[in-house]
């Protein structure tokens, strides 16, 4: 079996040199082979049996010692540097040194390195504690504190598969295996030659590999060179066929991994130990071949059912995708059919992709299939409303597909399967995929019914537009009549105010006339009234200083003319008076009028009429109007109710009054002399008496002054009365 | 004694018969005080600041009472009123105005020019003389005067 793979290897060796010196013939000017170069090889310090250092500290060791014999044999010397693993990989990648003696090809290196052809394959294993009994498999390592070499194919085979969630990495293995040794970590993964060296070498007591192959963990070593270094690859290469086919290899491999057996063992004994060890052991081998081959029958049987699991659950999956897929479809149909617009889809030539519900209905056709692979342009977009053929390149429908842009169109018509057509408003927008456009979904409906209702609208808005116009026209007749109305009422305007004018004129000069009574009445009362002083004045003298010179008549004469006087200052005090009321202005307030027409009573009724007098005053209302005229009114009517109760029997005065919503009506009732109704109109006249001055005196002022001064209020006054049956007297003023 | 310095009782009175008749009333209440009676406002005002025809009189002797009729001609009494009350030295003359009616504002405007009295001439002689009595005692016996 050992045999069989060198000699493989050496056939690949030869194979890759030949093409390699095919490939230098071809393309390269380097002579290969033919110089004698120096390279730079960098080794490690503990690597056993394949990079180690002896006594001297000197580089040795299987790889070392395999890598000088094929540069020697291609003529190349070789330095050597020596560093840990981590570092001299890293040498390498940075090109400070030119090789390195044993590199594991793995997937991670190719693109760092060149390798040469293997010339060795090793197996991994798993090192533990001896009482470690928890860990029987990779499996078991899960949990476990991993360690490897920092950089190695050991750390990238963890890491790759994952193998521990908890990977250490040390600088050398050693200290791996020491810590391995002590209980730090949980177990080593790295070669199994080289795990059993290190045992070995450190005289480790109680660490073991575990019985188990890694199928990932296979490495084929190689010498490595800085990645596109062809040249000193393919001279490392033909240096590594030589010392291959030369014996070289053979002896290096017995050297470093033989030479006890060798020696020691002679002929007889090996036939011997073949006889007692291998025979049994090859038994034992076989055994143990046949429990792995139990064991991995198991391991792929376990590997192909989860395999089918997973495929299952892969397909199930599937499965579902594909249901929900097809559940979207549906609802994607169900929503385009659901819709009242007329949707379909065309693909890039044109072609009906499908087409919705209302759309086969608002254009006839029973069902999608009479329409998917036509090209709707030609089935309902072929020709113009007035007969003209639509031609395919100018259908807008086409300019979403070739434009990549949504178009709208509402001035179109659409034809019917049974060669109808009706007008219709769409969009058309692209379906793109990435930067490609598949096809266009057009989106319509029939706008014949909205295009019918615009017209008559434009119709109806036409004739109402007309009646607007007749009705302005009319509007604008009735406006000028208007203005010739408002100029007729403007020149009655300028009429009245002349005449407002005329009116002012009246009132200036009627006011004028008022100063001139003023001034009248002053020298009435001043200069009329000095002759009647004299009259009077110079009569009494008269009366005093000639009385025995006078006879009775003659004294009586004097004394009707002394009277005569005093009734004409009367006269002239009552006609200023009432002069006086129309001129001086009313200064309203509220009046309790029982008080006053009481306080009045008390004020001008001599001692003995009150004596004489029954006085009867009812609650009287309130009213508003001025104090001193309203006291006045009072006066003059209870003092012509007490003159003219002054000769009669029943001495009784009644003051009462009654209240409208518009009027309070005061009276002043008596049971005196009265008068004859026939003549009651004229009783409010100025200077208007119906009883002669001998049966009551008075200057006939008093009724006037009243009348006056209610009117002056806004009010009115009457009276009742019957000769001899007394009188009443009324005055109402306007209520609140 | 200059006549003039003895004036008591100043009437200024443009009615001779007024003027009879006042003075009548004071002789009928036995009022003995020297009386001059003047005819108009000029003159009543020059006797009271003694000038013009008046300029011969003492100024220091002012008289005790002035009555004074309210129209007048030449000046009227209101104005005469008013010179006399608007000067110091004789604001202090009692002046009771003499006139026919009670016209509001006549009665107003002379108390704010600062008359001391009023009497409305009565037809009725007897009246005035009542009223002569009533007002014209009190300023001249019983208003005892600063000298």
């Amino acid at each position: 079996m050992c045999s069989c793979s060198r000699f493989l290897l050496l056939v690949l060796l030869v194979l890759s040199t030949a093409l390699q010196g095919f490939a230098n013939l071809n393309g390269s000017a380097d002579p290969a082979g033919t110089s004698t170069d120096t390279i730079l090889l960098a080794s490690e310090p503990d690597y056993p049996p394949y990079c180690l250092l002896d006594e001297n500290n000197q580089p040795i060791g299987f790889a070392v010692e395999l890598f000088r014999a094929s540069a020697e044999a291609v003529g190349l010397d070789v330095n050597i540097q020596v560093g840990p693993w981590l570092a001299i990989k890293k040498y390498l990648a940075e090109g400070k040194v030119d090789a390195l003696p044993i590199v594991g090809r793995t997937p991670e290196r190719e693109p760092i390195y060149d390798f040469t052809v293997p010339y060795l394959t090793l197996h991994g294993a798993i090192f533990v504690r001896k009482d470690h009994p928890g860990i029987h498999s990779l499996a078991d390592l899960k949990n476990k504190k991993v360690f490897v070499m920092g950089g190695d194919n050991a750390e990238e085979f963890v890491r790759r598969e994952k193998v521990s969630d908890f990977i250490y990495t040390t600088t050398t293995f050693d200290e791996a295996f020491q810590k391995l040794a002590i209980g730090e970590a949980d177990a080593v993964i790295t070669q199994w030659v080289i795990g059993l060296k290190l045992i070995d070498r450190l005289k480790l007591k109680n660490v073991v590999p575990l019985d188990v192959q890694l199928p990932g963990f296979r490495i084929e070593f190689c010498f490595a060179v800085q990645e596109g270094n062809e040249a000193l690859l393919s001279r490392l290469n033909e240096g590594l066929s030589i010392v291959m086919a030369n014996g070289t290899f053979n002896d290096l491999h017995h050297k470093w991994f033989g030479p006890v057996i060798k020696e020691r063992i002679s002929t007889a004994d090996k036939v011997r130990v073949a006889l007692w060890v291998f025979v049994p052991l090859l038994l034992v081998m076989f055994l143990l071949w046949i429990v792995f081959l139990r064991k991995e029958v198991k391991r792929r049987t376990r590997h192909l059912e989860e395999e089918v699991v997973r495929h299952k659950n892969t397909w199930e999956e599937l499965q579902q995708q594909q249901s929900l897929l097809k559940e979207k479809e549906a609802e994607i149909r169900l929503l385009l059919n659901s819709t009242a617009e007329g949707i379909y889809g065309v693909d890039h030539s044109g072609n009906c992709t499908f087409m919705n519900q209302s759309a086969l209905q608002a254009l006839g056709y029973a069902g999608e299939q009479e329409v998917i692979g036509r090209n709707m342009h030609d089935l309902i977009h072929h020709t113009h409303p007035d007969g003209r053929k639509f031609h395919r390149d100018d259908c807008r429908v086409y300019q979403a597909l070739h434009e990549g842009e949504g178009t709208h169109v509402d001035d179109e018509v659409f034809w019917r399967s049974d060669h109808t057509s009706f007008q219709v408003e769409y969009f058309s927008y692209p379906i793109r995929q990435g930067d490609d456009i598949l096809g266009t979904v057009v989106t319509f409906w029939d706008i014949t019914e909205r295009k019918r209702a615009e017209s008559e609208l434009r119709a109806l808005k036409d004739s109402l537009e007309e009646q607007v116009n007749e009705r302005t026209a009319q509007l604008e007749e009735q406006i000028r009549k208007l203005n010739k109305s408002q100029q007729a009422l403007l020149y009655m305007v300028e009429d009245l105010n002349e005449v407002t004018l005329e009116l002012k004129e009246e009132r200036r000069k009627l006011e004028q006339s008022n100063q001139e009574l003023d001034a009248f009445s002053y020298s009435v009362s001043h200069d009329l009234r000095s002759p009647l002083r004299a009259i009077n004045g110079y009569s009494e003298f008269l009366l005093e200083d000639y009385a025995e010179q006078l006879d009775e008549e003659g004294k009586r004469f004097l004394t009707v003319i002394r009277e005569n006087a005093n009734k004409m200052d009367r006269l002239i005090t009552d006609m200023l008076n009432l002069s006086r009321i129309s001129r001086t202005d009313v200064r309203v307030s509220a009046i309790n009028m029982t008080k006053l027409a009481g306080s009045v009573f008390e004020e001008i009724a001599t001692e003995t009429e009150k004596r004489d007098f029954e006085l009867v005053v009812e609650e009287l209302p309130e009213v508003q109007g001025d104090y001193n005229l309203l006291k006045q009114v009072w006066q003059n009517l209870i003092a012509n109710a007490l003159k003219y109760s002054s000769k009669s029997v029943v001495r009784k005065i009644e003051i009462g009054a009654n209240e409208s919503d518009s009027e309070v009506v005061y009276f002043v009732k008596d049971h005196g002399a009265g008068f004859d109704p026939r003549y009651k109109d004229k009783l409010f006249g100025v200077f208007q008496r119906l009883h002669s001055d001998d049966d009551f005196a008075g200057t006939g002022v008093g009724l006037a002054i009243i009348q006056r001064i209610v009117h002056r209020h806004g009010g009115r006054v009457w009276a009742e009365g019957e000769v001899n049956q007394g009188a009443t007297f009324w005055f109402a003023l306007p209520g609140k | 004694m200059e006549p003039m310095n003895q004036v008591e009782i100043l009437i200024v009175e443009d009615n001779p018969h007024d003027a009879e008749m006042a003075l009548r009333a004071l002789k009928k209440n036995n009022v003995s005080n020297q009386v001059l009676v003047v005819n108009d406002g000029e003159e009543a005002l020059d006797f009271v600041f003694a000038r013009g025809k008046f300029a011969g009189r003492e100024k220091k002797f002012r008289p005790k009472i002035i009555l004074l009729d309210l129209k007048l001609p030449k000046i009227d009494g209101l104005q005469v009123l008013k010179e006399i009350k608007s000067n110091p030295e004789t604001k202090i003359i009692p002046v009771i105005m003499l006139t026919s009616s009670k016209e509001e504002t006549d009665m107003v405007r002379s108390y704010q020019l600062g008359v001391n009295s009023y009497i409305v001439k009565p037809v009725d002689f007897s009246k005035f003389v009542e009223a002569v009595r009533d007002l014209g005692f009190y300023w001249l016996l019983l208003n005892q005067q600063p000298r």
